[in-house]
């Protein structure tokens, strides 16, 4: 299922829970992984001058530059490579000089990862080099044009992670949702895990501020349930173990209480919304919320 | 002394050269070898006698000194009004000298020249717009840089990108496969949400070729992707060339007089090929002074025109939502202070003004518009045009440069600059950083397609 993983890191502490995950995957389905760093953002027009992410300082990129930065992932990471090592785990340290999305979307281009694992923000910091001159995060970016599953892993609590055993898949009946399912089904069904799919009834805003009354919810509860049956129930054949349930309330929120109450390992939903460069849409869909609060790594999957 | 291995009179001819000149990394040798670079003065008085014409010489001469260009310069301004930036006693001091003295001059006052031609003067031109005569330092700038990069005295990044253009055709290090490769990957991953999006590569006999700037391509491809969008939706019948894209000309900058005629050929043989109605170029202010306004004179076209009729990509938007091609939602309109930086390259030297305010009226909310102060031809430059942006030698006096373009966009109010230019662009982006005034800045494509109505037949389905 996932035999090539692309790691793309800030290589700084935002990415260290999801380095953890990374290499504990590559570890677990015998993957190869390559370790991918955009080591500066290029500013002054032609210019050969790079802004360092880290430093921040403006560098002349050169090869020594490069094999510089290359030598401090290396080191960065010395006890996670030692290991893979001696697993005999194939890997490779990349890196790049761009907008960080555009390169990491280049590079999954080029290498044709089965899996993105991408680490949390890196802060609001107005001076982050990241956020030069393109509104939206690198992770709203790179979820909405991935050309595979792109898993994030935001908090620490996330990373602590024995193997999956428990998938949560959330759902919004989305044609997005439904690639979401078919590769869940794939995943419990390769990994011999228990599959829990889940749909939550947003009563927050979509009745113009107007109160559901209890039946209302419920009858609304109802039709969901009908809709997982009918839309989905059909393809578990081949799953031991699975549930689903809708629940009301403020969608994200659900989700991750749903996922913890399940111990989930993993979340996966689809990424579908069509604009990201809207920066009133700073809190951002659900999933992007998802992935800030949840307790384990989430997937998105965007076709 | 003769020539340096790096710095010399002899423009880069192969990937390898340009390789070797990249990695002396901020051009340390470079400029160390051009401290003891020769002048060859028998070459250089000989080219001025074959191309300095009688327009140039007749400047030169009548120049009375009056002074009246020195407030129309930025950097005279920029730099509280230092006589030695007054336009008029930077060309007779550089240029003038050397005509004076039949071109015997030596390293040092081609150092002073080098440093005057390219962190002195932008080639905006709008000191030719206040000279009693009419005299034009801006041009004369042009052409002196041109003789400094045949001597060899030309800043490092300059003789790269120039060089650039001899091996790549494009300012960057970008062959024709990354080129239609990108643009392919581009339409892939839009595709979903636009349906029936395509780049046409190639396709004789279009209503459109579009053009770009190899930098769209490397760093933000994204800028393709708007820009097949936006065609798409007005319904255009439009193509790519997959040789001869690159509308741009660092050339240009550089003075590389040789380089600048190989560029712009390469763009009208894709023309000439391809017979589209109209050519339409990226939002780049160079690139359309380049292809459209100067190339044909560069390739020796006798009706001073390309081979088809070629326009900016602000007359090709404005009059895509002038006839309805494209259609603005109002309720999303802009409803922020938002200004507007002219290019001094299509507009002052090409006449562009209105149609990027007619623009505006379609895209901005009534009364949220404010103009900048001088605007339209008396607009000042970005501060970073004319190579001036790209150039770390000369980055302290860039970054100074920038003054009097912060100070207009801080006294408009504006919190959105809106820069249908790269170099604009990059330049308000710059300031931005430099001094963090809080402003953000956009090129058009991204803001129209924010706001665009998507017909009803191209919708994504669901």
């Amino acid at each position: 299922m996932f035999k090539k993983i692309l790691f793309a890191t800030s290589a700084t502490e935002a990415s260290d829970h999801a380095a953890r995950v990374a290499f504990n995957m590559a570890q677990a389905y015998d993957a190869s992984i390559c370790i991918f760093h955009v080591l500066g953002v290029p500013t002054r027009g032609f210019s050969q001058i790079v802004m360092d992410v880290k430093t921040k300082e403006k560098v002349e990129i050169d090869d020594e530059y490069i094999a510089w930065v290359k030598e401090e992932i290396k080191v960065y990471y010395s006890k996670q490579l030692e290991k893979a090592k001696s697993y005999n785990i194939n890997y490779d340290i990349k890196v790049a000089v761009g907008f960080p999305h555009r390169e990491i979307l280049r590079e999954a281009r080029n290498y044709s990862p089965d899996l993105i694992v991408l680490g949390g923000s890196t802060g609001d910091d107005e001076d982050s080099v990241y956020k030069k001159s393109m509104v939206g995060s690198t992770l709203q970016r790179v979820a909405k044009a991935a050309p595979c599953p792109l898993l994030v892993v935001n908090r620490p609590a996330a990373s602590f992670w024995g193997g999956i055993s428990q998938i949560v898949f959330g759902t919004d009946f989305s044609k997005a949702s439904d690639a979401a399912f078919k590769f869940s089904v794939n995943l419990a069904k390769d990994l011999d895990c228990e599959l829990h799919i889940f749909h939550a009834l947003d009563i927050s805003n979509m009745h113009m501020g107007r109160l559901l009354t209890q039946d209302e919810i419920e009858s609304q509860i109802r039709e969901s349930l009908r809709r997982i049956r009918g839309r989905y129930i059909g393809e578990l054949k081949e799953i031991k173990d699975y549930s689903f349930d809708v629940w009301e309330g403020l969608p994200y929120v659900e989700i991750v209480k749903y996922a913890r109450e399940k111990h989930a390992d993993l979340i996966v939903m689809a990424h579908h919304t069509q604009k990201t460069s809207n920066e009133d849409a700073r809190l951002g869909s659900n999933i992007e919320q998802v992935i800030v609060r949840a307790g384990c790594p989430v997937i998105s999957i965007n076709k | 002394m003769p020539e340096g291995k790096l710095c010399n009179r002899k423009p880069i001819e192969t990937e390898e050269e340009l390789k070797t000149l990249l990695s002396d990394t901020g051009g340390k040798k470079y400029y160390e070898e051009m401290k003891s670079l020769d002048v060859d003065s028998g070459l250089l008085w000989k080219t001025i006698g074959n191309t300095l014409k009688s327009r140039t010489k007749t400047w030169l001469e009548i120049c009375a000194h009056c002074g009246m260009c020195a407030d129309s310069c930025f950097l005279y301004l920029a730099n509280d009004c230092d006589p030695k930036q007054v336009p008029a006693y930077k060309i007779q001091s550089t240029l003038g000298e050397i005509v004076k003295r039949k071109g015997q001059v030596d390293n040092e006052f081609m150092h002073m020249v080098m440093e005057t031609a390219w962190a002195k003067c932008t080639c905006c031109n709008r000191c030719g717009m206040y000279c009693p005569h009419g005299i034009d330092m801006g041009v004369m700038f042009s052409y002196l840089r041109g003789l400094c990069y045949q001597q060899g005295f030309v800043p490092w990044e300059l003789k790269i990108g120039a060089g650039m253009h001899r091996v790549y055709r494009a300012q960057m290090d970008v062959t024709d496969e990354d080129f239609v490769e990108t643009f392919k990957w581009m339409v892939e991953e839009n595709e979903e949400d636009y349906p029936g999006l395509e780049v046409p590569i190639d396709k004789e006999g279009a209503d459109i070729l579009y053009t770009v700037n190899a930098r769209e391509v490397k760093h933000y491809p994204e800028d393709l992707a708007e820009a097949a969008i936006l065609f798409h939706l007005a319904g255009e019948n439009w193509t790519v060339t997959s040789t001869g894209w690159e509308q741009t000309s660092l050339a240009m900058f550089a003075g590389d007089w040789a380089a600048c005629k190989m560029q712009v050929e390469s763009v009208y043989e894709a023309m000439e090929r391809l017979k589209p109605k109209r050519m339409i170029g990226t939002e780049c202010g160079h690139a359309h002074r380049a292809t459209v306004v100067e190339g044909p004179y560069w390739a020796g076209r006798s009706n001073g025109k390309p081979p088809v009729e070629s326009i900016h990509y602000v007359e090709w938007l404005a009059e895509a939502l002038r006839e309805g091609k494209l259609k603005i939602d109002p309720a999303k309109r802009i409803k922020k202070k938002v200004t507007l930086q002219d290019s001094c390259n299509y507009v002052r030297n090409h006449g562009l003004k209105d149609i990027t305010r007619e623009i505006m009226s379609y895209i901005v909310d009534p009364g949220y518009f404010i103009e900048l102060s001088p605007n339209r031809e008396h607009n000042y430059c970005c501060g970073g045009g004319g190579g001036f942006n790209g150039i770390g030698l000369f980055r302290p006096q860039r970054n100074k440069g920038l003054i009097t373009k912060r100070d207009q966009i801080i006294e408009s109010g504006a919190e959105l600059v809106i820069a249908p230019c790269h170099n604009c662009w990059d330049a308000i982006r710059d300031l931005e950083e430099e001094y963090k005034i809080g402003i953000k800045w956009s090129f058009l494509k991204p803001i129209i397609i924010s706001m665009v109505e998507i017909p009803e037949h191209l919708k994504p389905e669901e």
